[in-house]
C-alpha cells in the first residue's frame, strides 16, 4: 500500500497503477505518466440503457427505453448552461457516452487537472434537472434518434437484436425512440439519477502526469451520494432465439445481412465472463479475420467481399456473436456463413501463438494512450477485475478452450438474422 | 502567395539539402531532416514510447488517376513477391506482434497523397528482442516495389476484378451514411470543375473507367513523380537514415511533378442545391471560400475562426443552434487550410433550414464586425492550444503536425505554433472572418418535402 493505495505492477513492462476506494466507496485507479503532458479521466457508472426496472424503497419502478441516455444529456446542463465552456475555457475536452450497461463521462486536458477533475466530478454528482430543460432536451435527443433510425447499420443491428431477445431490453436502442422518450419526466429522471449515481456504483480512473494522492483527496471530496445501486430487475432471457429472422427494406446501396448467435451460457462471475469473451474472439478471428484462410477462400470464390465484419458482445444478462456483410445475393451469403459458423473451426497453435503475439503487440501499445488507459481502468475497477489481468488471461488460453466454445455457442438454435434489403 | 512560391519560400537550407545524400543537414518543424536517396526523411527518436511509426507519402495532383491511386490499398494488400496472398501478409504482421505495415489513400486540400505506413511496437520491450523495425521496413519495400502482380504488369486479373466490384460497391455504399454522402454530393455540386469535387474514391464513373492495368501505372507514377517524404518517430534507433538505406534505394529514378495551383474561384453569388433521399433527419452543408492562408501565423487565426464559429460545443454555433435555439442536434464547422474552405455541416429537422442557415450567416456577420469579447476569443484558443500541447504524445497526430508543416512549408515546432496560435488576436480573427464568403448551400431533404 501506498498513500491508501494498492500498487500493481504489469510483468512485461513494469508500468505501475494506483487502485483505491475512497471512505465512501467510489473505487479508483490512477496511471501516473510523468512524461506525458495529456491527463484522462473517466467516471463511469454501471446504469445503462438496459437498466429499465429496479426497486426504489421497496417500490418497483419501471423507465421508458432512453432513460440513461436522456439522463446522460441531461447532466451537461447545470443552471448556468456553461459546462462545455467551462471546460473549453481551460482548453479541456468533455464528453459522454451511454452504453447497454454503461454510462462514462469524460476529459482530458493538459492543464488545470484539479479544475478539470473536480468539475467532471460535480458534473455528476448534482443534477439541475426541471420540467422545462427536460422538455427542451427532448427535440434534441429525438433529432439523435431520428439520425439513427435513418442509419441502416444501427437499424438492422437492433433487427437482429430483436429477434436474438424477445424479453430483454438490449433489443432497444441506446437512445429509445421518439415514443418512449415523450414518456421521459423530471422527476423520473431525477429518481433514476438518485438511485444509480452513487458511488457503490461507480469507478473513476485518471491516467497522465497527475500524482495519485490529488486524485484520491478530490475523489474524497466529491459529493456523489454514498452507497450501493438499488436492486435491479434482471432481464433473463436465456431462451431460444425470440425469431428466426427479420426483413425490412431501405433505401440503401447494397443488402445488409447480420447474423447473430444468442449467447445462453452466461456467467455471473466476471473473470469466466472474460474468458469466454476471449474465446469467442480468438474463434471469430480464426474465422473472420485477414489471416484467415478461411475469410480468404470465401472472398476467392465471390460469397462475401471486404465487408464482412464481426464482433463478440458479452455482459452479465446477455450476449451475442454477431457476422456480416453486405451483399447483393443476402440469401446465398447467409447460407455460407451459417456453413462456416456451424463446422469446426480449423483451430490450430499457430494460430493461437499470432494470437498471443498480437495481444501483447497491443498490449504495449495501449500504454502509449493516456486516454485508452483511463477508459479501460474504469471499466475494469467497476466489475473488480485487478489490474493486467488481461494478459494472463490470454497468455493461459487453450485449444481446447477455444473448442469448447464453438460447441457451447455456435449452435443452430442460436442464430438469427436480419436483412435491409433495398427499398 | 502561390503554393510552389510558399514551397520556394522554405529555409534556403532545406532545398540546399535536396542535393545531398544521406547527411544530416537540418531540423524541420523539430524533426531532425536527412535526406536519403533524394527523399526527404523528417525524424525524431523519442524515448517516452515503446513504439515506433514510420510513413512513406508520395503527392499528387487529385486528378484523373485518382479513382486507379484509390484502389492501390485494396489491390497491394493481396501480397507481395514475399508473402504471395492476403493471409500471409496478414500473418506475417501478426509475427510482427500485430504490427501494422499497410498502404493508404487520403487526401490534402486538392491532392492525394498515397501513403505506406508502418508501426509496430521496438524489438527491446519484446521477448527475444527481435529486429521489428528490419521486419516492418522490408513489408514496407515489399508493398512499394515489390507488389504482386503478372507477367504482364498489372495486377492479377482476378484480384483485379473483387476488388474493382469492391471500390464500386464501397462508392456507391458512401450513401448509407448520410452525413458523408451530403457532404460528397456538397462539394460535388459547390466545385463544379474543381479537383476538389473529386471524391477520396475517385467517383463512381471513374472507378468503372479503370483498367486492370491502371492501377499499378498510378503506383509507378506515384513513386516516379510523386512529391516523395518520408517521416518517423518513436522507439527508433539512432542510425535510423541507414536503417532507411534499403527501403528507399530501391524506389524508381524520380522526376517530381508540378502541383498544380489550388483552384479559388472568384466571389459570386451563393449557389443552392437540394436533393432528396429517403431520411427524417436532414442534412445542410455550407460551403464557404477563403484564401489559402500565406503563412503560420493567418492560418493559425483561421483555426482559432473555426474553433469560435463552430469548433466544437464551445462554439458559437453550437451555442445558439443547439443549446439557445435547439434547432438542430448536431453543428460543426471546419477548415480545410489547404484548400481555402471552411464548411459547416448541420444535422437538422428540414423545417430548421431556413433559420439555421440564415442563424450560421448571422454569427459569421457578427464575426466580421468583431462582434466578440476577450474572453470568447481566449476560450477560442484553449480549445486549441490546450490539446495541442499534448501533440507530442502522440506519433500519428505530431508526425501529422511535421507533415503537415512540410506540405506547407511552414517549418515550426509545436512550442512556435502554440506561441502563434497566442498571438492571434481580435484583429486578425476579425481579419480572418472578413477572407470568408458564403458560397454554396446544400441540403438533403426527406423525399416528400420540396
Amino acid at each position: 500500500m501506498t498513500g491508501g493505495f494498492a500498487v500493481f505492477r504489469d510483468p512485461v513492462l513494469g508500468e505501475e497503477v494506483f487502485a483505491a476506494t475512497t471512505s465512501r466507496g467510489l473505487r479508483l485507479r490512477v496511471w501516473p505518466r510523468q512524461h506525458f503532458r495529456e491527463t484522462a479521466a473517466a467516471i463511469t457508472f454501471a446504469y445503462g440503457s438496459t437498466d429499465l426496472g429496479f426497486d426504489d424503497g421497496g417500490v418497483p419502478v419501471t423507465t421508458p427505453a432512453g432513460m440513461a441516455h436522456y439522463l446522460e444529456h441531461k447532466l451537461f446542463e447545470d443552471e448556468d448552461l456553461h459546462t462545455f465552456e467551462r471546460f473549453a475555457a481551460r482548453g479541456a475536452r468533455v464528453n459522454a457516452s451511454t452504453g447497454f450497461t454503461r454510462t462514462t463521462y469524460h476529459f482530458s486536458a493538459t492543464s488545470h487537472v484539479r479544475e478539470n477533475l473536480q468539475d467532471l466530478l460535480q458534473l455528476v454528482s448534482r443534477a439541475h434537472i426541471t420540467p422545462a430543460n427536460v422538455d427542451k432536451e427532448r427535440g434534441i435527443i429525438a433529432q439523435e434518434v431520428r439520425m439513427y433510425e435513418d442509419a441502416p447499420d444501427h437499424c438492422t443491428l437492433f433487427d437482429l437484436l430483436g429477434c436474438l431477445y424477445g424479453g430483454h431490453p438490449v433489443r432497444h436502442s441506446v437512445g429509445g425512440t421518439v415514443d418512449s422518450i415523450a414518456e421521459i419526466t423530471a422527476d423520473g429522471l431525477l429518481q433514476c439519477w438518485r438511485a444509480f449515481y452513487r458511488t457503490g456504483n461507480a469507478a473513476l480512473a485518471v491516467a497522465g502526469p497527475v500524482e495519485p494522492a490529488l486524485v484520491l483527496e478530490l475523489a474524497e471530496a466529491c459529493s456523489l451520494a454514498a452507497g450501493a445501486p438499488p436492486e435491479r430487475h434482471e432481464p433473463s432471457d436465456r431462451g431460444p432465439v425470440a425469431a428466426p429472422r427479420k426483413q425490412r427494406a431501405m433505401q440503401v446501396a447494397r443488402p445488409k445481412l447480420l447474423i447473430g448467435c444468442k449467447d445462453r451460457t452466461l456467467d455471473s462471475l466476471v473473470e469466466a465472463r472474460l474468458r469466454r469473451q476471449l474465446c469467442t474472439r480468438v474463434l471469430l478471428d480464426r474465422l473472420f479475420a485477414a489471416s484467415s484462410e478461411v475469410r480468404e477462400d470465401l472472398h476467392r470464390r465471390g460469397l462475401v467481399d471486404d465487408t464482412l465484419g464481426c464482433g463478440y458482445t458479452g455482459e452479465r444478462t446477455f450476449g451475442y456473436a454477431v457476422v456480416g456483410c453486405e451483399s447483393e445475393l443476402p440469401e446465398q451469403a447467409e447460407a455460407t456463413l451459417r456453413q462456416v459458423l456451424l463446422r469446426p473451426a480449423p483451430l490450430d497453435e499457430d494460430h493461437l501463438d499470432r494470437v498471443r503475439r498480437r495481444f501483447l503487440g497491443g498490449y504495449v501499445r495501449s500504454f502509449e494512450s493516456v486516454r485508452a488507459q483511463a477508459f479501460a481502468h474504469a471499466y475494469e475497477a467497476i466489475e473488480d477485475v485487478p489490474p493486467f489481468a488481461a494478459l494472463q488471461r490470454v497468455q493461459s488460453l487453450t485449444l481446447e478452450e477455444v473448442q469448447a466454445r464453438q460447441h457451447e455457442l455456435l449452435r443452430e438454435e442460436n442464430l438469427a438474422v436480419a436483412v435491409t434489403q433495398k427499398g | 502567395m502561390t503554393r510552389q512560391q510558399r514551397q520556394d519560400a522554405r529555409p534556403a537550407v532545406v532545398l540546399e539539402g535536396v542535393q545531398r545524400h544521406s547527411r544530416m543537414v537540418d531540423r524541420f518543424a523539430g524533426f531532425a531532416l536527412h535526406h536519403v536517396h533524394g527523399v526527404p526523411v523528417l525524424w525524431h527518436r523519442d524515448p517516452r514510447f515503446k513504439t515506433f511509426r514510420a510513413s512513406l507519402s508520395a503527392q499528387r495532383p487529385l486528378d484523373q488517376r485518382t479513382a486507379a491511386r484509390a484502389l492501390l490499398p485494396a489491390l497491394l494488400a493481396h501480397g507481395t513477391q514475399q508473402n504471395p496472398d492476403r493471409p500471409a501478409l496478414a500473418r506475417a504482421m501478426e509475427r510482427l506482434y500485430g504490427g501494422m505495415v499497410a498502404p493508404a489513400i487520403g487526401r490534402i486540400g486538392e491532392s492525394s497523397l498515397f501513403r505506406l505506413v508502418a508501426e509496430a511496437v521496438a524489438g527491446e520491450f519484446l521477448p527475444g528482442r527481435p529486429d521489428q523495425l528490419g521486419a516492418a521496413l522490408q513489408l514496407l519495400a515489399d508493398y512499394a516495389v515489390r507488389p504482386r502482380l503478372d507477367g504482364d504488369g498489372g495486377f492479377p486479373a482476378e484480384i483485379f476484378a473483387r476488388e474493382h466490384a469492391q471500390a464500386l460497391a464501397n462508392a456507391a455504399a458512401v450513401f448509407d451514411d448520410k452525413t458523408a454522402w451530403a457532404r460528397q454530393q456538397a462539394l460535388l455540386h459547390g466545385c463544379p470543375g474543381e479537383p476538389y469535387a473529386i471524391p477520396e474514391h475517385g467517383g463512381v464513373a471513374a472507378i468503372a473507367e479503370v483498367g486492370r492495368r491502371d492501377p499499378e501505372l498510378a503506383r509507378d507514377d506515384c513513386l516516379r513523380h510523386g512529391r516523395l517524404y518520408c517521416v518517423a518517430m518513436g522507439a527508433l534507433p539512432d542510425d535510423l537514415p541507414s536503417r532507411l538505406e534499403p527501403l528507399l534505394g530501391v524506389l524508381p529514378l524520380r522526376r517530381t511533378g508540378p502541383l498544380p495551383e489550388v483552384v479559388q474561384p472568384e466571389r459570386r453569388a451563393p449557389s443552392r442545391t437540394v436533393e432528396h433521399a429517403e431520411l427524417q433527419q436532414s442534412k445542410q452543408v455550407l460551403l464557404f471560400r477563403l484564401p489559402v492562408p500565406a503563412d503560420a501565423a493567418a492560418t493559425c487565426a483561421l483555426h482559432v475562426l473555426a474553433s469560435m464559429f463552430g469548433g466544437g460545443p464551445h462554439s458559437r454555433l453550437f451555442q445558439q443552434v443547439r443549446e439557445q435555439r435547439s434547432l438542430a442536434y448536431y453543428i460543426s464547422a471546419g477548415v480545410d487550410v489547404h484548400k481555402g474552405m471552411l464548411v459547416v455541416q448541420t444535422g437538422l429537422d428540414v423545417a430548421a433550414a431556413p433559420a439555421v442557415e440564415a442563424e450560421t450567416l448571422a454569427q459569421l456577420a457578427l464575426l466580421q464586425q468583431g462582434e466578440f469579447g476577450s474572453e470568447e476569443l481566449r476560450t477560442a484558443t484553449a480549445t486549441i492550444t490546450g490539446p495541442f500541447a499534448a501533440i507530442d504524445d502522440s506519433l500519428p497526430s505530431r508526425m501529422h503536425f511535421v507533415a503537415e508543416q512540410w506540405l506547407l512549408g511552414q517549418d515550426q515546432t509545436p512550442a512556435q505554433r502554440l506561441q502563434s496560435y497566442a498571438a492571434v488576436g481580435k484583429e486578425q480573427v476579425v481579419a480572418a472572418a472578413q477572407s470568408i464568403w458564403h458560397d454554396h448551400s446544400y441540403l438533403l431533404a426527406p423525399e416528400d418535402q420540396p
